[in-house]
């Protein structure tokens, strides 16, 4: 009996410790003690070929922030504003100082994405992205969160990842196999971000490893 | 011994398996608000309009609130089709369900005073 014990102990710290991670806590240092509440999602960066890429994808940003626990502003009401302020090009100010826009808006932090890629490939159906996510205070210029997500949505093959199969089928699937992996990518690469103040998380998952900087994922639906 | 055992499977499994419930239920919000961006079409305003009333009216999640941003964006597309007085009290009240966002609602709500 004890020695059933030891082995279930054993194979419960080799399981939950295995890869030595760091520490959500040491990885986003600033988050942690900046602690933004409102972020404000600018228009994404659009480095694909795909132009319509930029205005669809926008709109996917909003919803994964207030799920750990974020205030987001109001993403339609935000883009009429930042198009009036001729913000509608972010690539502009990637290296500026956010500080005015905060003040503007009376946000933390603001969020800009680059797409990277995202194409389809005709022979193997499949689509691909590779989405970076970057958070920004809004009140130090300091980086808060830097996370690249690679998912590449397979409409064939089952993946054999549990984990990816399951998540690929939360999304619904009355959205276009485009604007899914698009999805799916913020799903995996904004999970790694410690909880926001809405959460009961919040503050207690700084002990958490934190993922890869780069996630790659094969997806199916 | 055993007990003890049986106490930390328990408590493994408790941990482990505990559904926790989204913050909040964004129903069918991603399709709705992915249609309007793409079209802009009547049906598609009307759609959101549905979405955003069962998110305000029939919040659930875990916070049972509307999840933040509805009521401004809901309350903007009012003003634009003409329901000012609607449009109004709806960016107020997202004011109220989050303080946060009064910097910016309330130089919105000033352009129409």
């Amino acid at each position: 009996m004890k020695k059933l014990l030891y082995i279930f102990i054993v194979v419960l710290v080799a399981t939950s410790c295995a890869p030595t991670l760091p520490t959500k806590m040491a990885t986003y240092k600033n988050l942690y003690e900046e602690k933004p509440l409102s972020i404000l999602v600018l228009p994404p960066i659009n480095r694909s070929t795909k132009v319509e890429a930029k205005e669809l994808f926008y709109s996917s940003l909003a919803v994964p922030f207030t799920l750990k626990g974020y205030y987001v502003m109001p993403p339609l009401l935000a883009m009429e504003i930042l198009k009036e302020e001729s913000a509608y090009d972010a690539e502009m100010f990637l290296n500026s100082s956010m500080i005015q826009v905060g003040e503007l808006f009376g946000v933390d932090a603001v969020l800009f994405t680059t797409i990277h890629e995202w194409t389809k490939t005709a022979i193997a159906s499949q689509i691909r992205v590779k989405i970076e996510y970057m958070l920004k205070s809004a009140k130090t210029d300091q980086i808060l969160f830097n996370r690249i997500g690679d998912v590449t949505l397979s409409t064939s093959m089952n993946t054999g990842n549990v984990f990816a199969d399951l998540i690929g089928g939360m999304v619904s699937t009355a959205l276009t196999q485009e604007i899914v992996v698009g999805r799916n990518c913020n799903i995996y690469t904004l999970g790694d971000i410690p909880a926001g103040k809405y959460s009961p998380n919040f503050g207690q998952d700084g002990q958490e490893p934190a993922q890869p900087k780069e996630f790659k994922a094969t997806v199916s639906r | 011994m055993r007990k003890f055992f049986l106490i930390l499977v328990l408590g493994f499994a408790a941990t482990a398996c505990s559904v926790t419930k989204p913050l909040y239920d964004w129903k069918g919000y991603d399709q709705a608000v992915y249609a309007y961006t793409k079209s802009g079409s009547e049906q598609s305003v009307s759609n959101l309009i549905k979405v955003y009333t069962k998110l305000i009216e029939n919040s659930g999640g875990s916070r049972n609130v509307p999840p933040p941003g509805v009521c401004a964006d809901y309350g903007y597309l009012l003003i634009q089709k003409g329901e000012i007085a609607k449009g109004k009290e709806l960016l107020v009240k997202e004011t109220v369900l989050y303080p946060e966002s009064k910097v910016f609602v309330d130089r919105i709500l000033k352009r129409f005073e």
